[in-house]
């Protein structure tokens, strides 16, 4: 695989790290995760010894600050934690699919789905809890992501750059509607107005346990497609060639992106910047080898989110900012530093 | 000048001769209202019209107006105090659902004229062909509608900010429903001074914090309730409630996170929003059921109190509020 062993950013040639410096380079990332993971439910809106918190991972001790952490920073870790996964993991999909550096899954119009759902649901249904509406968040996702698809397929087939302006204009379509009802609907404004921040906060486990199993399948879909994705990089003819199945590898990519992106939008709103700026960094990491840009994003997305999270939590005590907010404020000045450090990279 | 002015001037000049007459004829009887009032008529066109104060500067109104409409927050005070308004905006459906049933008749008879304060229908409006318009809105929607609305009939605006006593009694003397007013604010009086003197030892030295959510209320979060029916048992009552400092935003405008939760264990006694049947409210549930409110010393020693209050803005919903808190400080000697 000498053509992956040598990656080209823009005007300049860079040599990519072998197999063992990536295994490393997992493992420091995995350790990093784990430490934000331990720092989320130490951290946060009230101080709570150290001592108390584990008590209450690891006693059945029943004090109120045990409860706590017990009732709202353990779930909201690990409603972190598989969000951060499902966002980086969609990102890199949809990066890899399109071939376009710039791509999250928003333009295929998950978030517009979810979001246009998720203003019907409230403002003509009456629907109000997370749970409520985090179905219509996932329907609306998958729904569009069909529509999408579906216009933008020609009898020639299906070419990215048709889809991805397909779904630049159902989503604007959409955003106008959703605007449109929110407009008349005082309700759907103010619920929508928290929801479109991009938040962790206040979604019970109750809220993920549904949206495993999707993911589980959307993650095996993902690196069942991961070495085929590797060749269409090369071009559709290129990949042909070696024997991809140019429809296969899309549709599955599609559906495990989807599924990824759909259900993280539906659990925590549209957070944007996660799923465009980790597999970036991955990329620049491992090189252009989607199975370690896949297990490189399953790490630092959430990595990114779990920071910006307790960011959230402690610049504005005893109030935080929810995390979609910090992620674009934490976010965007790490994307900008590393474009002009390494200059933008290819796929 | 229009038909009908003419026909209202000749209507009010008549009044005015009778009126004389009566106190002419009366001379030596204690007096009525009305009597007290001709008799402080010094001319016809005062018996017409009064002067207002207002947002919007002096404003003429009629001495007795027969059609008015009310927009944004004017709808439910004027009802409150027994007005019948011909047009009104919309409200929430939480206002409404908490309305007493002849006040609700009352909304439901009139005229809906728009769905909130700035969104009106002005066109419908003037179709009504108020003598009267009472307004509360932000200042934008009225920097938008005002000067139309002024140009369809005498129009009295209040801004956001006015104190809620202050915004009753003006309704009350530009809608000339000040009879109602008299009699809410005594019995208002008394209801403050049965609590204060039933549980007058009970809120000595007692600690109290008013937790609430509400619609519009982030997931997660919950607020400490310094505004509105808490500030009139802090304010009135007398009852030891937080309080933002100076010059500081009030202490509801800052949502807090479930987490901190826990830090309402400094207080002796928490109230909390029930409905009328004394049930938490629907925004409010998320909180009641967590683990960390139920491990509180005041909820899991009964001295959580759940108080009703329909709304802050005029004497009835705030007398009802009162009843509810009398009810529920009924319950803490015994648990204290």
């Amino acid at each position: 695989m000498t053509a992956l062993a040598l990656r080209q950013d823009g005007p300049g040639t860079e040599t990519v790290p072998g197999p063992r410096r990536r295994l490393l380079g997992l493992v420091v990332a995995l350790v990093v995760l784990v430490v934000l993971l331990v720092l989320s439910v130490m951290i946060g809106s009230t101080a709570i010894a150290p001592s108390v918190v584990w008590d209450a991972l690891f006693r059945s001790s029943a004090g109120i600050d045990q409860f706590a952490i017990r009732d709202f920073r353990l779930p909201r870790t690990i409603v972190g934690l598989v969000v951060g996964v499902a966002l980086g993991l969609s990102g890199a999909l949809i990066q890899a699919l399109t071939r376009n550096p710039l791509a999250d899954p928003g333009i295929l119009g998950v978030n517009a789905g979810a979001s246009f759902a998720v203003t019907v649901a409230v403002g003509l249904l009456g629907v109000r809890d997370a749970q409520g509406y985090m179905w219509f968040a996932f329907a609306g996702a998958l729904i569009v992501t069909l529509l999408v698809l579906a216009l933008g397929s020609t009898r020639q087939g299906s070419s990215p750059v048709v889809i991805v302006l397909t779904g630049v204009c159902v989503g604007a379509v959409l955003g106008g509607a959703r605007e449109a009802l929110q407009l008349t609907n005082p309700d759907a404004f103010d619920a929508m107005r928290y929801w479109n921040a991009g938040s962790i906060v206040g979604r019970p486990l109750e809220v993920v346990w549904p949206i495993l199993p999707f993911f589980a399948v959307a993650l095996i879909l993902a690196f069942a497609v991961s070495g085929p994705l590797n060749a269409l990089a090369l071009g559709d003819e290129l990949a042909v060639a070696q024997g991809v199945r140019l429809v296969r590898t899309r549709v599955l990519a599609v559906i495990a992106l989807t599924l990824l992106a759909g259900g993280a939008t539906a659990i925590a709103g549209p957070i944007a910047f996660v799923g465009l700026m980790v597999p970036h960094v991955a990329r620049w990491i491992v090189g252009p080898h989607q199975r370690w840009i896949f297990a490189y994003s399953i790490l630092l997305a959430p990595s990114l989110l779990l920071v910006s999270d307790i960011l959230g939590r402690i610049v504005m005590r005893p109030s935080e900012i929810p995390v979609g907010i910090v992620t674009a404020f934490v976010g965007a000045p790490v994307l900008v530093a590393l474009v002009r450090r390494k200059k933008a990279s290819g796929l | 000048m229009s038909n009908t002015s003419l026909m209202r001037r000749g209507a009010a000049l008549a009044a005015a001769l009778m009126s004389a007459s009566l106190v002419l004829t009366a001379c030596g009887s204690d007096g009525g209202d009305t009597g007290d009032k001709a008799v402080e008529t010094p001319s016809v066109e005062a018996a017409e019209t009064r002067s207002v104060k207002a947002e919007n500067g002096t404003i003429e109104v009629p001495f007795a107006p027969q059609r008015i409409v009310t927009i944004g927050n004017t709808n439910l005070p004027f009802i409150d105090l027994g007005g019948k308004p011909v047009g009104v905006t919309e409200v929430s459906d939480s206002d409404l659902d908490v309305l007493p049933k002849e006040q609700r008749t009352v909304y439901e008879a009139a005229e809906i004229v728009g769905s909130s304060g700035g969104e009106v229908d002005l066109e419908k409006l003037a179709s009504l062909k108020p003598d009267l318009i009472l307004v509360q809105f932000h200042s934008n929607d009225w920097d938008k509608i005002g000067k139309r609305l002024e140009a369809i009939a005498p129009t009295v605006l209040w801004g956001l900010d006015t104190e809620w006593k202050a915004f009753a009694d003006a309704i009350a003397e530009a809608g000339n429903v000040a009879d109602a007013l008299s009699r809410q604010k005594a019995e208002f009086k008394e209801k403050v001074a049965k609590i204060q003197e039933t549980y007058g030892k009970v809120i000595d030295g007692t600690s109290f914090v008013d937790v609430s959510r509400g619609d519009w209320s982030d997931p997660g979060t919950f607020y400490i309730a310094d505004i509105g029916c808490s500030e009139i048992a802090r304010d009135d009552v007398g009852l030891d409630l937080p309080e933002a400092a100076e010059g500081k935003d009030p202490l509801a405008y800052e949502s807090l996170p479930f987490e901190q939760i826990g830090e309402l264990s400094k207080y002796d006694v928490i109230t909390y929003p029930v409905d009328a049947a004394g049930q938490p409210t629907e925004p409010f549930v998320p909180v009641v059921e967590t683990n960390t409110w139920k491990a509180l010393p005041a909820v899991s020693s009964g001295r959580a109190l759940g108080v009703f209050c329909p709304s802050n803005n005029s004497y009835g919903p705030v007398i009802r509020y009162l009843d509810s808190l009398d009810s529920a400080l009924a319950t803490l000697p015994a648990k204290k």
